[in-house]
């Protein structure tokens, strides 16, 4: 037994006793994992030894003492909702952060937090299997939670797990995402680090993610949902690909993991990716109109007194076929295009939704 | 039967003269022309094209002769269509002359919307009880036979291409036309009435004086020769050459590979002959040094020693070799312009600079199509000439162009001119 071990007292509730978020706020730390060498995992239990029921994606807001200020901080739960005896958080060490040195230097077995879950919406829908869950760097904790409770449960799964971190070194769970993905049938692992510094033979592609890796990585991305949590430019950029690629913005939902951030990120987020007004350029016109996600373009531009030589007005006769020159869109067309000719840049207005700020040779 | 009025074009053709040329009004009157037209492009089966003209759902290609204009396509079930280009409203042509990529066929004008059988699926403004039904685009009656595309405008094709589909279908089945690719297109219009453009391919005699190049792999002798007149050295050559044939298709078609001459020139709607022949020197291909243009054969040929099988039509020939073919379809544009158009067909996965050079698939008959061109030109001037006097075939030579005439004269009386 190793001594060094202090000894946490935690008292036997009734088996069916949970954790109520409205009366609970005290969590005790049960076990201390070094992941990396700047990552750990808290594993905290209630001290009434109460259970706790989370969806796979959430997150707790820690309310913390430091040196006698208070800060709040979420953070997401990165083990599986079927373990509810206790559940963990992973933090990264982050160069000059207060909170997170502070959980690193300070949080030991057996102490004492306050916090107030489980919280957040970035949870799996209850439709559509096929999944491309996509982290970077400490952003892969509650994709991790997804995952691990996919495992235990031995669901049916088609999931694509796609990792970024700086270098292997920075890898969170690789050894467990290895031995994952050689138990669970319909999963398949990328792991991409931006370089292959301090490993001997990195077996795989190095680099940051972009529209050509991620479309021979997951070529079917277009019918996948994507959840992506991460730090903001990779969110960013992953929000933009995903984009290019034909991820509709219904299919595409992100956390936030900037550690700033308290209060529940991820709805503006996709809400933002539904709503959201474009500018649509027409190169020749040398006009610009404003077009929102759940318009046409052909009708807004008609409106706005663009014209575009256009006739049926729903994707049959391909009249206002035009080239797209930068921008994606959501296309639902009849026959009146061919996938070639989709393939060769070209697009019906009528029939197409901007999903990013466009440019049209009109 | 009663009789009727001669047209203006009976005593041309009353005038022609057996074992002779035609009189000059034949080749360079425009009612000759518009009679021509009538008879042999739109009365006549006439191949226009190729299966693999149009190999993806969606590939389409337009085709005019004389004031008809075709649409070839292949549709969303990769069938092969053939379309009138004219639309039903108002008539406007759907697609321009050229190759062309469609999801619907949509006239520009009032966007009526057609889809690629035909059917009329979208008239803006015509009102709720306007019956879409029967307004498809008209059809065109055509087979595809052993990959080429012969079309017959008119409500009573000749039936007598049955022996030409079944010679054809059965010959080219090893070269899998239909999936081949066209490595190559080249349309050449010549400077002459289309019936010049015909018979200058329908002998030889020209060759060894106009075509150096054709001639290192084409053998002039299988195009008749007259023995008087050939040195006894020559004559010894031409026997050899001759019992080689014999020899040669005895061997081929006990491999399965019919060859023997297959004809069908006179006293017949459908004018046609096939026959493969040998390929001098090295044996393989029509190209400079008779070697092989391409290293991956045609469709699933084995051998680079099977010949030319070559296929003439009123208004088209054709060479089929081991590595490659070359098609030529011809169309009358007016009196005096007639157009070429030469394809080069390769294996479909055949790679361009990797399993053949384009300069070595097409050099010899780019050449050679030039030379005729030249040739085609002269002959054209010359029957404008006042002095022309139609002069009398080689009856060594020249006796398929003897076969052409008079099937000519015998058809367009047929069509009671």
């Amino acid at each position: 037994m190793d001594t060094r071990s202090p000894q946490v007292s935690i008292k036997k509730a009734a088996p069916a006793a949970l954790w109520n978020p409205e009366e609970d706020d005290t969590l005790v730390c049960l076990d201390v994992q070094q992941e990396t060498h700047d990552v750990k995992t808290f594993t905290f239990a209630s001290p009434e030894g109460k259970r706790f029921a989370f969806k796979a994606g959430q997150y707790f807001l820690f309310d913390l003492d430091h040196n006698g200020e208070a800060e709040s901080r979420c953070y997401s739960i990165s083990s599986s909702p079927h373990r509810t005896n206790a559940f963990s958080v992973t933090v990264k060490r982050v160069p000059g952060g207060k909170i997170s040195n502070w959980l690193h230097d300070t949080l030991v077995v057996g102490a004492s937090v306050k916090a107030n879950g489980p919280l957040g919406h970035f949870v799996r829908s209850e439709t559509g299997r096929k999944l491309l869950l996509l982290s970077g760097g400490s952003g892969i904790t509650p994709v991790m939670s997804i995952l691990r409770e996919i495992a235990d449960s031995c669901e049916p799964a088609n999931v694509v797990f796609m990792h970024g971190a700086r270098r292997p070194q920075d890898l969170i769970f690789r050894d467990e995402l290895a031995c994952i993905a050689r138990r669970l049938k319909g999963l398949r692992l990328h792991l991409l680090p931006e370089t292959v510094a301090g490993e001997a033979s990195w077996p795989g592609l190095s680099g940051r993610i972009s529209a050509e890796y991620m479309r021979l990585a997951v070529p079917d991305i277009a019918e996948r949902t994507v959840m992506c949590c991460g730090p903001a430019p990779f969110m960013a950029a992953a929000r933009r690909i995903a984009g290019e690629l034909g991820v509709p913005a219904s299919n595409y939902v992100e956390e936030s993991f900037d550690a700033a951030v308290i209060d529940e990120p991820e709805i503006p987020a996709v809400k933002e990716a539904v709503i959201k007004v474009f500018q649509v350029s027409f190169s020749k016109q040398a006009r610009s109109i404003e077009v929102s996600g759940d318009q046409s373009v052909l009708s807004c531009a008609k409106k706005a007194g663009v014209r575009i030589p256009s006739s049926c007005a729903n994707g049959v006769c391909g009249t206002c076929k035009s080239k797209l020159i930068s921008g994606t869109v959501d296309m639902n067309h009849n026959g009146g295009i061919r996938q070639r000719e989709i393939d060769a840049g070209l697009f019906l207005p009528c029939c197409s939704k901007p999903l990013s700020d466009l440019i049209i040779e009109r | 039967m009663l009789n009727k009025l001669p047209s203006s074009i009976s005593a041309l053709l009353d005038a022609r003269a057996d074992g002779h040329s035609q009189p000059a009004g034949l080749y360079t009157r425009e009612d000759v022309f518009e009679a021509d037209i009538d008879v042999f492009f739109h009365k006549h089966w006439i191949c226009v094209g190729l299966d693999c003209d149009v190999p993806e759902p969606g590939d389409a290609t337009v085709i005019d002769i004389g004031k008809t204009s075709l649409i070839l396509l292949r549709d969303d079930d990769g069938e092969l269509r053939v379309l009138h280009n004219v639309c039903r409203h108002r008539g406007s042509r759907l697609l321009d002359p050229g190759k062309t990529i469609v999801s619907k066929l949509v006239c520009p004008y009032h966007t009526w919307t057609y889809e690629l059988t035909g059917e009329l699926s979208y008239a803006p403004h015509m009102g709720k009880d306007f019956d879409k039904d029967c307004r498809g685009l008209k059809r065109v009656t055509f087979k595809s036979i052993g990959g080429l595309i012969y079309v017959c405008l008119s409500d009573n094709p000749p039936e007598d291409i049955a022996l030409l589909e079944r010679t054809m279908v059965e010959r080219l089945a090893p070269y899998d036309i239909r999936n081949a690719k066209i490595a190559h297109q080249v349309d050449v219009i010549e400077e002459g009435n289309w019936k010049l453009t015909m018979e200058n391919n329908r002998e030889c005699y020209h060759c060894s004086a106009n075509h150096p190049e054709l001639c290192v792999s084409f053998v002039d002798l299988d195009f008749g020769f007259d023995p008087e007149t050939l040195s006894p050295e020559d004559r010894e050559q031409a026997e050899e050459h001759f019992r080689l044939y014999q020899e040669r298709t005895r061997a081929w078609e006990a491999d399965g590979y019919p060859s023997a001459a297959v004809e069908q020139l006179v006293d017949c709607a459908t004018n046609f002959r096939t026959q493969r022949l040998i390929i001098a020197g090295a044996g393989e291909s029509q190209t400079h040094d008779a070697t092989a243009a391409s290293s991956k054969l045609l469709g699933r040929m084995t051998r680079k020693d099977l010949g030319d099988t070559h296929l003439w039509g009123h208004n088209s020939w054709n060479h089929f070799m081991g590595d490659h073919a070359v098609v030529a379809v011809v169309i009358p544009l007016s009196a005096g312009k007639t157009l070429v158009r030469t394809k080069w067909l390769v294996h479909e996965e055949a790679v361009e600079g990797i399993d053949y050079g384009l300069d070595k698939l097409t050099d010899v008959w780019n050449a050679t199509t030039d030379q005729d061109a030249d040739l085609v030109a002269r002959s054209h001037a010359g029957t404008l000439d006042p002095a022309y006097q139609p002069g009398p075939y080689s009856r060594f030579s020249e006796t398929n162009l003897d076969k052409f005439a008079t099937w000519y004269i015998d058809r367009m009386r047929a069509h009671g001119y």
